[in-house]
């Protein structure tokens, strides 16, 4: 059994010098052997004459080392007597003794069994996966950059056990919701922090879509380029990512970017990656029935029923012009909104003449290069979107520098500039009305053309000169296709209407490192993320419910440091290593922000917010620290035995100073068998079994919330000041002085097996979460004045299991590579305030569900009103057949996903890769605002029952008062307005209708991959040069949700699964070349 | 030594990264610089004073800090319409038009805003300049003007209620997170105690900090006094049906004590344009701008209110209220969008004679076939509010004098309490003569002479048999609680006055019987334990409060 190559960091290593021999010997702790000192050079090459970088180059015995370059060439210095170890990840290790030679060359054979690779752990430590203790999953960047998202954070979708992500609908600059192994707060954010090289990236979100509607205004995420990320790590349990403090509570996704390697001249990659987007159209609606509503069948008559009409006068066209509640299309002229008559008869695709076909186009460009003392790596790049709602766009410009060197023997450093600039052009407004497009084409009845609402074309959606509305409005004001101020016309809102944003910027870290000694290092480290946000609002002139308008301007600037500094040690003891390191860390983040709004413009359609009548303004400024020591100890015995204990302290300045600090520790073991014995059957190739507990604190506090403080409110009433409460939530969350940080406490089993020369692999991972102290807003009684109170109150806890299944069924020639990941959580709440069961998040805009933290029940609820049952257990109606609701609210269901996951196919010959992804997430529900609305406009294919006859009901109504009530039978089916009046009235009684399952199978990317053969390429300065053919989303393979896409969410906020007219899903399609030079 | 030198150089980067651990700089940067830890408590009354004229500056609930929401949903949304001064047949907001309760934010905001803004303020300044504040013994007209205003909101609240958390309410910021529901009997009797010690409270020293922050009389302590008296009074009627010991013995003291006189003793709240639309605007106004929330284009002056102002002969002007034309502006629509004054009438739509009011509880295909299938524009058939009276900037009236004579007349009528001056006639015409003047507060044109009123008094003199003459007062006083919907409702459910006929419309939540009472938010209902042993149960807008004749 050949060697396993041997975990180390990959730093630094030992040069010999005459003073640290010196040292040496003056701590006389050091086995180094004494000799003739002599330079050696060589190169290392894979089996097939491919130089090999990075490989280890070691002085046995020593922690003396090298890696090899680029072209695979090293140099040494090394007693002539001395023994040389070359290792390298995924490769026999050799030991060859020098013997005076000044050139030992080397041929490394390819190990198939020690499969391991290099992660990113806690504080940027790299480490081989053989001896992590806990879940770590790596990523590598190409698979986020062949067919790609905007927001990053969505590609990692059905490729992480455990990982849960949703991508709000709404649109290429949105956000997306990234939770690991369950929510584990019922208040705090729940996602994960994120980490480029090191440095802490703030996430914050600039707004959320909610109740009244909104617009999700993107995330922090946007700005990594995925062409800059070399791989990404995700730890997912709290002994992984305890390391990192109280903000990696949640979980840590670390990313690392590309970095440049010595070579000779210049590396030059180019990436161009082109999209194109289109809607997919899920709704399948009714195509019976016209605009129109209930009227006599005989106006004379004044017994005769009321049936579905059309429209008479263009005023009543207008009144029910957002009621699909009329006749039979039966194509006779029939007057509309605007007074023109048209045939009475479906008008086609809406969507498609509403909606583009929108691009991503992204250019990427690296230079790298460097010698063995500096390398750097450069690029820029370029994303130009077009969205698929109409006037949309989201430009993105990305600019790096890497450097990486060395000043003379013992000091290296690393310099680092990210800087992104990002132009959003007006994000989409979601859930309610008015600005909402997207609702504003569900809405149009059958029988109208959206085109025929665009009216001005050179204003679209404006009432053109000459045309007169029942309203009386002048031209140029929004043209609304119904007698509704807030059923915004589709074009109005997405042309007239602006919602833009400008972010500049800058993630820059600088890190120095000197090695005192072979084994004992001191680091030091400073990294800022800090940008600039400028936003825009307009809501225009003449818009149906504010004929003024409205706007905003507001600059945010964010700025976060974090200063850390370590001193480790890395030292060897025969079969034993000891890793260890101590360090602190401070951290201060910044947020200010300036706006000026206000609302009825004085110039006619003049947009600034200099021309606003009343005119107002904001500030805001919250700042917060946490300080922390670490440390770290990691024993290993032979390469196959490790335990590592870690321990970290945090101080929180959000708390107040005597509860404000928090040590919390962490354990692992991992035990290699297959290394450890060496007579296992042949049939398993590695074999690994690993346990940790550990704990985070963590303090989701807003700052100054702890307490009481007073405020001024605007500028006040009339010149007088008037005062608020200053606390968090605008002074609605009662403080606590006493808050102190919560803790998660996590245990972890796992093993990884792989057999058949590791043809087939099984990564197997327990974990039982339980998160005490939980630091939840508990929701209080409103008649205290305030609507919670923060509270260490909170228990929950999270259970579950995570399985990787890698296959490789062929290989040879052909390979083919499987990928299966699925994970299952079980989550639940344990305890709320006491006497309180439930703790109420957010309702969608039919406000008749809300989402709610439940004592016993799983994480997230949704609780709705369902139809009220008398004693005996029959529905109850009311005397026109119309369900009654219950009386309070009563869980319909669950908007979080228990199981999720991903299936990854790859299949390789020679230049030649498909691969394809699917993913699922299954047993969470969704509740369809947009179902309910659709039920009540007419428009759904239910409520195509609407004739009389169509619906019955059975059950029982009230003949008695309400506190005596007498429940009488009622059996009988509906007259036709009665069923119009059903359909108006049980889409909000009724909620239990609209809760589906929201499981789901996705045929998430494709992507086919031709690399052409070095042999073409000889002659040519190309190095590599890779064409592929990629797609997203390209087809839900199984779903239960009529109408909209079960992953419809217009939030990223704790409140998942519910869906109220958020940006319908598209699916893109198109091309990646890739070369380099 | 070299090497000494570096661990130096090590322990000194240690220092220097240790000292950044500095748990002072910490605790330093947890202090708001844009708060201050104490502050002037009469910035609150201002406050106060802003959300009882449905300002709404500390909301963050239901529409976020948007002072339209209040009077939109239940003022104008439920009570407007279920007392039937306006009419709906689609659009907007007017659950009370058809008693519905599918949108509950008609029947909720009251009680969320009346709890989470006013009654928060209110309290605020109370604790703080009561015993063991950090301000007790000082502000004492300032805590007076807090307890009165107060009373106002939570009079208000169990009149919409019944039954709701009084003596635990508001004290969250003293620990109590779910506080107990209090009998509609008990919250009347503390609150008439609180009015009767609050105008005692009053100090003649000018505090200069009260004159300043208070907009309604601008620290005029003796109108105060009479706002509190006045008050004092309604609230003492109010309970006159079921308990007529409690009614006598305040309406005795508020007599005593001296109530409004005059349109100068009015409550009225200054608003103003600016700076913020969504502050110092009025919300009313804002709700009811045809360029704003619109709800003045969906809801009509009702047939109930236009018939009633148009006297005993609807083709005769003589007889009219002189009111008629300065609630309504006449028939017809706005042309300039943003400009609610550019409301420009059909022919013939401002001839009081043209006036007509839509009925209330219709759909559209129930008016079409009412106008014999033909359909009909609302805004060109039907009167229209007086825009005059809804510009962004109109003041807003927390209380009207005429109130007081009107109840004082009424009182005489029935017998209940001492003290009262003059005849039940003299309180009665000048009741009605105050509310016919009153509307100059928002438009100097909305003039009615003296003679328009001593024309109107001849032609219906206070006549007749007591029950006459209380259906008259009633009436009247229903009349002059135009914009005070939450008033003329329960004023309405007191008296019965005017006689209203009940809405029968399909799906209506009553069985098509006029509500009663509001239903509480949800998130009271299964958010506070005290909620099942406490409220006025069952929770349905047919249950009557106490003083309506429910359960006590």
């Amino acid at each position: 059994m050949p060697k396993k190559p041997k975990p180390m960091i990959v730093k630094k290593m030992f040069n010999n010098s005459k003073r640290t021999m010196l040292l040496l010997l003056w701590l006389a702790c050091s086995s180094a052997v004494l000799a003739q000192q002599q330079v050696v050079t060589g190169s290392i090459k894979d089996p097939n004459g491919a130089g090999l970088a990075g490989v280890t180059v070691l002085v046995k015995g020593t922690s003396a080392g090298t890696l090899t370059d680029a072209g695979g060439r090293y140099s040494i210095q090394a007693a002539g007597n001395a023994t040389l170890v070359f290792s390298f990840i995924g490769y026999v290790t050799q030991e060859i003794a020098i013997g005076n030679r000044p050139v030992v060359d080397v041929v490394l054979e390819e190990n198939l069994q020690a499969l391991g690779e290099v992660v990113v752990t806690a504080l940027g430590v790299e480490r081989n996966t053989k001896s992590l203790q806990s879940s770590v999953t790596k990523v590598p960047g190409v698979s986020l950059t062949q067919a790609r998202e905007t927001n990053f954070g969505a590609s990692i979708q059905g490729r992480v056990a455990g990982v849960n992500v949703t991508k709000n609908g709404s649109g290429p600059a949105g956000s997306s919701r990234v939770i690991i192994r369950g929510n584990k707060s019922l208040n705090g954010s729940n996602q994960p922090l994120y980490v480029v090289d090191g440095i802490p990236m703030d996430n914050n979100q600039f707004g959320n879509a909610g109740v009244w509607g909104g617009i999700d205004q993107g995330d922090g995420l946007s700005s990594i380029n995925p062409d800059d990320i070399e791989s990404i790590s995700v730890l997912k349990g709290a002994n992984a990512a305890a390391l990192y403090g109280s903000r990696g509570g949640y979980g840590v996704i670390n990313i690392t970017t590309k970095k440049g390697t010595s070579r000779k001249g210049i590396g030059v990659e180019f990436n161009s990656n082109y999209v194109l987007e289109s809607v997919i159209n899920l709704t399948d609606l009714q195509q019976v029935y016209g605009s129109g509503g209930m009227a006599s069948s005989n106006p004379a008559d004044p017994t005769a029923p009321e049936v579905g009409s059309k429209p008479t006068n263009q005023q009543q066209a207008w009144d029910w012009g957002n009621r699909s509640w009329g006749a039979k299309l039966d194509g006779t002229p029939v007057v509309q909104f605007d007074g023109v008559v048209r045939p009475y008869s479906y008008a086609g695709d809406n969507w498609k003449r509403f909606y583009n076909t929108g691009y991503t186009w992204t250019n990427s460009l690296a230079l790298s290069g460097g010698n063995e003392n500096q390398t750097f790596r450069f690029s820029y790049s370029d994303l130009q979107n077009k969205g698929i709602v109409p006037n949309t766009g989201f430009n993105r410009r990305n600019l790096s520098l890497n450097t990486n060197g060395k000043f003379g023997k013992k000091v290296t450093f690393n310099a680092k500039v990210l800087y992104d600039n990002e132009d959003t052009k007006n994000r989409p407004t979601l859930a309610d009305s008015p600005g909402n497009a997207i609702q504003g084409v569900y809405k149009l009845p059958p029988n109208v053309n959206i085109d025929d609402l665009k009216g001005d074309p050179k204003k679209p959606g404006s009432i053109p000169v000459g045309l007169t509305m029942p309203s009386g409005r002048a031209p140029g004001t929004e043209l609304l296709p119904a007698n509704d101020n807030w059923g915004s016309n589709p074009w109005w809102s997405a042309y007239q209407w602006q919602a833009n944003s400008i972010r500049d910027r800058f993630i820059t870290s600088a890190q120095l490192k000197y090695d005192i000694l072979p084994w004992l290092y001191i680091q030091g480290k400073v990294g800022m993320d800090f940008y600039v946000r400028k936003s825009r609002t307009l809501k225009p002139q003449g818009t149906g419910d504010q004929l003024g308008g409205s706007a905003s301007e507001r600059e945010d600037r964010v700025r976060e440091i974090n200063q850390e500094w370590m001193l480790g040690v890395n030292k060897t003891f025969g079969k034993i290593n000891f890793i260890g390191f101590i360090g602190g860390n401070k951290m201060v983040n910044t947020n200010e922000n300036v706006s000026a709004n206000g609302s009825s413009f004085n110039v006619d359609w003049f947009t600034s917010v200099n021309n606003l009548s009343s005119q107002n303004f904001g500030y805001g400024y919250t700042k917060y620290g946490i300080n922390s020591l670490f440390g770290s100890a990691e024993i290993s015995y032979n390469g196959f035995l490790y335990v590592t204990a870690t321990g970290r302290n945090d101080w929180f300045s959000v708390l107040n100073p005597a509860n404000n600090s928090k040590f919390y520790p962490s354990i692992g073991t991992s035990f290699i068998f297959t290394d450890a014995f060496k007579n296992l059957p042949t049939v398993l190739s590695f074999g690994k079994i690993r346990a940790s507990w550990g704990q985070v604190a963590t303090a989701t506090v807003t700052p100054y919330s702890v307490n009481n403080s007073y405020g001024l409110n605007g500028q006040g009433h009339m010149g007088k000041p008037m005062a608020q409460y200053a606390f968090a939530n605008n002074g609605y969350n009662i403080p606590n002085a006493n808050l102190v940080p919560a803790l998660s406490t996590e245990i972890e089993l796992g093993t990884e097996l792989r057999f058949l020369e590791n043809r087939l692999g099984i990564d197997f991972t327990y974990y039982d979460q339980k998160s005490t102290d939980d630091i939840l807003q508990g929701t209080i009684s409103n008649t205290t004045g305030f609507l919670s109170t923060y509270m260490n109150l909170g228990e929950l806890s999270n259970k579950g299991v995570e399985i990787l299944l890698t296959v490789t069924p062929v290989k040879g020639p052909v390979t083919w590579d499987i990928s299966l990941n699925m994970a299952k959580n079980k989550s639940k709440v344990v305890s709320l305030i006491p006497g309180m069961t439930s703790l109420d998040l957010e309702e969608p805009r039919t406000r008749t569900v809300r989402v709610q933290q439940i004592v016993g029940k799983p994480y997230g609820m949704i609780s709705g009103w369902v139809q009220a049952k008398d004693p005996n257990g029959n529905l109850i109606y009311n005397i026109d057949g119309i369900p009654q609701r219950s009386a309070g609210y009563v869980p319909i269901g669950n908007g979080v996903a228990d199981v999720t996951g991903g299936m990854n196919n790859s299949v390789t010959y020679k230049g030649i890769s498909l691969s394809f992804l699917l993913d699922f997430k299954f047993g969470g529900d969704i509740y369809s605002g947009t179902n309910v609305r659709l039920d009540e406009w007419g428009l759904s294919k239910a409520s195509l029952k609407r004739l009389a006859g169509d619906i019955a009901v059975k059950g029982v109504y009230n003949s008695g008062t309400a506190s005596n009530p007498i429940y009488t039978p009622i059996d009988r089916v509906l007259t036709e307005r009665e069923a119009y009046n059903y359909w108006q009235n049980m889409p909000e009684n009724v909620e239990s209708n609209y809760i589906y399952d929201a499981s789901f199978i996705k045929l998430r990317q494709i992507s086919l991959e031709y690399n052409l053969p070095a042999s073409l390429l000889s002659k040519t300065p190309i190095k590599t040069l890779g064409v592929s053919i990629v797609a997203r989303n390209l087809a839900i393979l199984y779903k239960n949700v009529p109408n909209v896409d079960p992953e419809s969410s217009y939030t990223n906020s704790n409140s998942q699964g519910l869906d109220y007219f958020g940006m319908p899903t598209s699916r893109t399609y198109g091309f990646n070349v890739r070369v380099t030079f | 030594m070299k090497y000494l030198n570096k661990y130096l150089l090590i322990l000194l980067l240690t220092a220097f990264f240790m000292a950044g651990c500095d748990t002072n700089e910490l605790h330093d940067m947890n202090n708001n610089p844009n708060a201050v830890a104490q502050i002037d408590i009469n910035y609150f009354l201002t406050a106060l004073e802003l959300g009882c004229a449905g300002g709404n500056p500390g909301s963050s609930t239901g529409g976020g800090a948007d002072n339209r929401f209040l009077d939109w949903r239940t003022n104008i949304g439920f009570c407007a319409h279920v007392t039937q001064q306006l009419a709906n047949v689609s659009g907007g907001i007017a659950s009370g038009d058809k008693y519905f309760d599918t949108d509950m934010e008609p029947q909720n905001a009251a009680f969320i805003y009346g709890m989470t803004d006013e009654g928060k303020n209110a309290a605020e300044i109370i604790r703080q300049t009561g015993t063991g504040g950090a301000m007790e013994g000082t502000h004492a007209n300032t805590r007076s003007a807090a307890r009165i205003l107060r009373a106002l909101i939570f009079g208000r609240l169990t009149d919409l209620y019944g039954n709701i958390p009084y003596s635990e309410a508001n004290k969250g910021l003293v620990g109590i997170y779910f506080p107990k529901y209090d009998k509609q009997k008990d919250i009347y009797t503390d609150l008439l105690k609180e009015l009767d010690e609050a105008a005692a409270g009053f100090s003649a020293d000018a505090d200069p900090g009260f004159t300043s922050a208070d907009l309604i009389y601008n620290g005029d302590v003796a109108k105060w006094k009479k706002f509190a008296f006045s008050l004092m009074l309604r609230m003492a009627m109010r309970v006159s049906n079921v308990d007529a010991a409690l009614a006598s013995t305040y309406v005795t003291k508020a007599i005593a004590g001296g109530v409004f006189t005059s349109n100068d003793d009015n409550v009225i709240m200054p608003m103003a344009i600016g700076p913020s639309e969504w502050l110092n605007q009025n919300g009313i106004s804002r709700a009811m701008s045809p360029g704003d929330g619109s709800q003045a284009l969906y809801s009509m002056l009702s047939k109930t209110m236009i018939d009633k102002l148009k006297g005993t002969d609807p083709a005769i002007t003589a007889d009219d209220d002189p009111r008629l034309m300065i609630l309504s502006s006449g028939i017809g629509n706005w042309t300039n969008n943003a400009d609610p004054t550019t409301f420009t009438p059909i022919a013939g739509g401002t001839n009081p004679l043209n006036q007509k009011g839509l009925p209330n509880g219709l759909d559209l295909p129930m008016l079409t076939a009412l106008n014999g299938g033909v359909a009909v524009d609302v805004g060109l058939v039907y009167s229209r509010i007086n825009v005059k009276m809804l510009q962004d900037d109109e003041p807003y009236m927390i209380m009207n004098s005429a109130e007081a004579e009107l109840l004082q007349a009424d009182a005489l009528e029935r017998g209940i309490g001492s003290g009262i001056a003059g005849t039940a006639a003299n309180h009665y015409n000048a009741g009605v003569k105050i509310a016919m003047q009153m509307y100059t507060t928002y438009d100097a044109s909305l003039t009615v002479s003296d003679g328009a009123v001593a024309s109107y008094l001849a032609i219906y003199p206070y006549a007749g048999t007591k029950a006459q003459k209380l259906e008259m007062i009633g009436t009247q006083l229903w009349l002059s609680q135009f914009f005070d919907w939450y008033e003329a409702w329960s004023n309405w459910r007191r008296t019965g006055f005017p006689v209203l006929g009940a809405i029968n419309y399909p799906g209506n939540a009553t069985g098509g019987t006029i509500p009663r009472k509001l239903r509480l938010p949800a998130s009271e209902v299964t958010g506070n334990p005290n909620y099942a042993t406490g409220a006025t149960t069952p929770d349905l807008m047919t249950t009557r409060v106490w003083w309506d004749g429910g359960a006590e």
